[in-house]
């Protein structure tokens, strides 16, 4: 934008070449002209990104080792990989040539995904069924002689099974050819990962510098990176050059169940970190550790063709050293026993050996070096005001992967502000060298640790993305630009990848396949374009201090009306919190003991055996406000919520062992891994009425509806071919219910003081939710009062009163007793049905939840004064407990840490 | 590595042989290329989300490397 003024600044000087570089310069600052980064520089600019991600269920085969029937059978996957993703990001000028671009994105993921491939009728995925035997889900199965069946190997390597019949002529069971493949699925808890970066450039007149860096921290892989680059612009800006260079550190530190089932033995002992147990023989768990750097380094070359044409060519080249592998996938190699003993398979035809199959860790080369090139071709069409985008990529590596990419894009705006853009992508690629669905070893097993490593290939994968494969994806991208400066951009696209549709053929066969879909919707806040339609409007609006909330702490919700009718504010609103420290029962901090005997209160318990540890959810909350009259503003806030549970054992607890069918290895699982969930929380609706404001008081009702949009029903992966159960009533990501939040609001304002008064509350609309709770009712109460310290920085203090009732019912199917349903006649191992969620800690109880809380608050609040950015408001407020008086037994309260951005326009 | 050198090579003698053929282009004739079709990347928050979904799904080098993006280990 302050080219624009540059520019209207030279025309008035009425100098015919002065405007010809008023011309010149206005078409160079046009976006589109510049290169890639130039999107950085478009203009100062907040963006905000929601995506799901959802695979289809996969073909799989499934076994019943039940003992009544050896069955298998094929059937479609249960819960496939889910992804839910947020993305903020912020481009600001810092001064006329020096910008800032910020992101930050969180992923959270979670549901089944291939761990190994083995033989149709090997299965290596176990049947889960409820009481009416219908199937329900399938977990891994999969030790050698256990849970796969035994495949022989004929003559040219078929792949045998033996049927239940027998040859007439020789009296020898008779076998048949199956080349039939599965994957085994495994399933993953939610994970959380979560990345901030950022990049620093200047712009010269023709050429750009840039340094950018950042993290990205997952459970187990964090990765660190940073980049320089550079964009140089000749010939009158027809060519731009861009130079990239790239370094990333990422460190892989797996830590994997004590009863996973691939076997670790292979590994370099310096990627292995075996913890034992108190026993001393026991492993209790394994970690995978390595570390990875790769460097890269891109060149880039745009070139203006013609009036209508731009042309691009791309050349990278990536070298990446270190552990490259995926710690949590096996690959199943099936050991020929030569000398077979005839008292374990009988009499066995000529030429037909049986083998063991057993699961071992994937080994990748430590080293890899990745070549790609581009093109990219953008055509104007004119009759149609639209844009057709190509691009071809071809890439290969020393690996043997040698893949191409073909992407169309078709840019059509459609006039008022709508474009709609239609995009087809293909890609195929070869297979790695040393992929292969799953291995034969001529050697016999007995143990993993007896086994020779030279008769097994050096580097080993069955990991799909390694194989030979093509994928078709479609989709449409809908942008609406309205005025002022907002945006909205939603999109969906669906890929399928099949081994069929690999260039030339040869590719993985059909057991391999399966197909995704993505929905995402952006809204985009050009801060420039606000900047110039706001101007007239913030300065006749004195008193617009007050009016937008500059004084309230950020803590505080529905703190303020719009003041006028047309009136817009899009706002930001982040939320941590945190507990840790002592376990409290009421006002006092309790030991162990006491939690295990009156934690867990139920009939036949067996007590606690775990507590919580440390506990924290952080709320990404999106403020979108309009005022559709003077005295009405309408208020919609969606969330994005995650949270993260670590738990420890207790002391004095009974032994895990007491607890019937191996559930108490569940307990293992959460001391060791921190339970994490996350994804779009529920969906609020206000609507704010002013009923008072002479300038000095002010004072508005909120009528607010809760939608249910966060889930309540996520489950914590099996274990010990035993479902995990529902995660604590805590960690789901909404209440469940439609909720009604009324409030009451008053502010005033004197000179450099401020303060308000609310009283808000929660009250739930619904018995129970869908999965048979409904979270207890809220009330709170709070005062405060600003001081203004400066023009533009305000100081606040509150205290906050709060009444949280504890939950109502309890999940679906956990009514009787700690652990068991006596009314579920199936309880062999492996059918074993448990209650829906195993209690083992006082988080798992209804009755251990809300309570009475005193916080105060200490909080700055700034408004940019002048600038681009005037009219910007921060704020940010730490909220300290001083008083704590639970229901029941939970752990004790850190505090709670608000930050908030907002503008009106 | 054959294909690479190869396809490199010709995309270098395509860009060659292209950039004579280019008029040049006056700052006031750019009208159409500044429309934001027109843009080399015209929804760069969905391409970054989209790279992030390929990355994770297929073994290519997405030209990308430096940007961060994690495991991708589902």
């Amino acid at each position: 934008m302050r080219d624009k003024e540059v520019v209207v600044a030279v025309i008035n000087k009425n100098d015919k070449v002065s405007s010809l570089k008023a011309l010149t310069a206005t078409a160079l600052s046009l976006p589109g002209i510049l290169s890639p980064i130039a999107h950085a520089a478009d203009g100062d600019e907040v963006d905000f990104q929601y995506s799901h991600y959802q695979e289809g269920k996969r073909d799989i085969s499934v076994s019943e080792v039940d003992g009544s029937s050896s069955g298998i059978s094929g059937t479609k996957s249960f819960n496939p990989i889910e992804v839910d993703s947020l993305h903020g990001s912020a481009r600001v000028s810092l001064t006329d040539r020096v910008k800032f671009a910020f992101n930050y994105l969180q992923d959270t993921w979670g549901g089944a995904t291939p761990m190994a491939t083995v033989p149709y009728l090997a299965s290596g995925n176990r049947a889960i069924k409820n009481t009416a035997d219908a199937l329900t889900g399938a977990s891994p199965y999969a030790i050698a002689g256990a849970g796969l069946k035994n495949l022989f190997l004929g003559s040219r390597s078929n792949r045998l099974f033996q049927t239940d019949r027998v040859d007439p002529n020789t009296g020898l069971p008779v076998f048949k050819n199956d080349t039939r493949l599965t994957h085994v699925l495994a399933t993953a808890s939610p994970e959380t990962r979560k990345q901030g970066d950022f990049k620093l450039s200047y712009d010269w007149d023709n050429a750009a510098v840039s340094v950018g860096g950042g993290i990205s921290i997952e459970d187990d892989y964090d990765s660190r990176f940073g980049n320089i680059g550079g964009r140089f612009d000749f010939n009158q800006k027809q060519t731009t050059l861009n130079v990239d260079l790239s370094y990333t550190n990422s460190y892989t530190h797996a830590t994997l169940d004590h009863d996973d089932y691939t076997k670790k033995s292979l590994l370099p002992s310096r990627q292995l970190t075996e913890i034992v147990g108190e026993s001393g023989t026991t492993i209790e768990k394994t970690i995978i550790h390595g570390t990875r750097q790769d460097w890269a380094t891109h060149f880039g070359l745009t070139q203006v063709v013609n009036k209508d044409v731009l042309l691009g060519a791309d050349f990278s080249y990536t070298r990446s050293t270190g552990y490259q592998s995926n710690p949590y996938k096996g690959v199943a190699i099936a050991f020929v026993d030569n000398n077979p003993d005839s008292n374990t398979y009988g009499d066995l035809p000529p030429g037909v050996f049986p083998t063991q199959i057993a699961m071992f860790t994937e080994q990748r080369p430590d080293v890899r070096n990745q070549y790609a090139v581009g093109g990219r071709y953008v055509q104007y069409i004119n009759a149609l005001d639209a844009a057709l985008h190509f691009d071809y990529r071809f890439s290969a590596d020393d690996w043997g992967i040698q893949a191409h990419t073909f992407e169309g894009d078709w840019v059509q705006p459609l006039g008022s502000g709508w474009t709609v853009t239609p995009r087809i992508r293909y890609y195929s690629q070869d297979a790695a060298d040393f992929y292969a669905p799953f291995l034969i070893s001529q050697q016999r097993y007995t143990l993993d640790r007896l086994v020779d490593p030279n008769k097994l290939p050096a580097h080993y994968s069955s990991d799909q993305r390694l194989s030979g494969f093509g994928t078709l994806s479609g989709g449409l991208t809908v942008t609406k630009q309205f005025a002022k400066g907002l945006a909205l951009e939603t999109g969906f696209e669906y890929y399928t990848h099949q081994g069929g549709l690999k260039l030339g053929g040869g590719g993985e066969s059909a057991y391999a396949d399966f197909d995704y879909w993505v929905a995402n919707a952006a809204l985009k806040v050009n801060l420039s374009a606000l900047g110039n339609s706001g101007a007239g409007h913030a300065s006749h609006d004195g008193h617009a201090g007050h009016q937008h909330g500059a004084h309230e702490p950020a803590g505080v919700m529905f703190a303020h009306t719009l003041p006028k009718a047309g009136d817009f504010m899009v706002g930001y609103r982040y939320m941590w919190n945190s507990q840790g420290g002592d376990m409290l029962n009421g006002t006092s901090p309790v030991s162990d003991q006491a939690v295990v005997d009156r934690g867990c209160t139920e009939t036949d318990t067996l007590g606690c055996f775990l507590t919580p540890e440390s506990m924290s959810m952080s709320m990404h909350m999106l403020d979108l406000m309009y005022a559709p009259t003077d005295w009405l503003t309408l208020m919609l806030m969606p969330q994005f919520v995650d949270m993260q549970m670590g738990m420890r054992g207790l002391d004095g607890a009974q032994s895990i062992d007491i607890i019937p069918n191996n559930l108490g290895h569940h307990i293992t699982h959460h001391i060791q891994n921190p339970h994490e969930t996350g994804g779009i929380g529920d969906l609020g609706m206000y609507a704010l009425v002013k009923l008072f404001d002479n300038g000095l008081h002010h004072v508005h009702a909120t009528a607010g509806l809760s939608a249910p949009t966060g889930d309540v029903d996520l489950q914590i992966r099996r274990a010990h071919a035993n479902d995990g159960g529902y995660h604590d009533y805590g960690m789901q990501l909404g209440s469940g219910t439609w909720d009604f939040k009324p409030s009451l609001t008053y502010t005033g304002q004197v000179d450099k003081f401020s303060w308000g008064a609310q009283a808000n509350g929660i009250v739930r609309m619904e018995g129970k939710n869908k999965s048979g709770y409904r979270l207890g009712d809220m009330f709170q109460g709070m005062a405060w009062g600003g001081y203004n310290l400066t023009n533009w920085l305000t100081a606040t203090v509150r205290g906050v009163y709060t009444v949280q009732g504890s939950i109502k019912g309890q999940y679906n199917g956990s009514s009787v007793g700690q652990f068991f349903n006596p009314n579920n006649p199936k309880e062999e191992t492996g059918f074993i049905r448990v209650n829906s969620q195993l209690r083992f800690g006082p988080q798992d109880y209804p009755s251990n939840y809300g309570g009475r809380f005193w916080d105060v608050g200490f909080g700055l609040s700034a408004v940019v004064p002048s600038g681009d950015l005037a009219g910007n408001r921060f704020s940010v407020e730490w909220l300290q407990p001083v008083y704590t008086d639970f229901n029941g037994y939970q752990l004790d309260r850190d505090g709670a840490l608000s930050a908030t951005w907002g503008v009106a326009f | 590595m054959m294909i690479t050198k190869l396809t490199a090579l010709m995309l270098l003698l395509m860009m060659a042989a292209t950039l004579p053929a280019c008029s040049t282009v006056q700052p006031w004739e750019r009208g159409n290329l500044a429309k934001p079709q027109m843009a080399l990347d015209p929804h760069p928050l969905q391409s970054s989300l989209r790279a992030h979904n390929y990355g994770s799904r297929e073994a290519a080098a997405g030209g990308n490397a430096g940007q961060g993006g994690g495991c991708g280990c589902y």
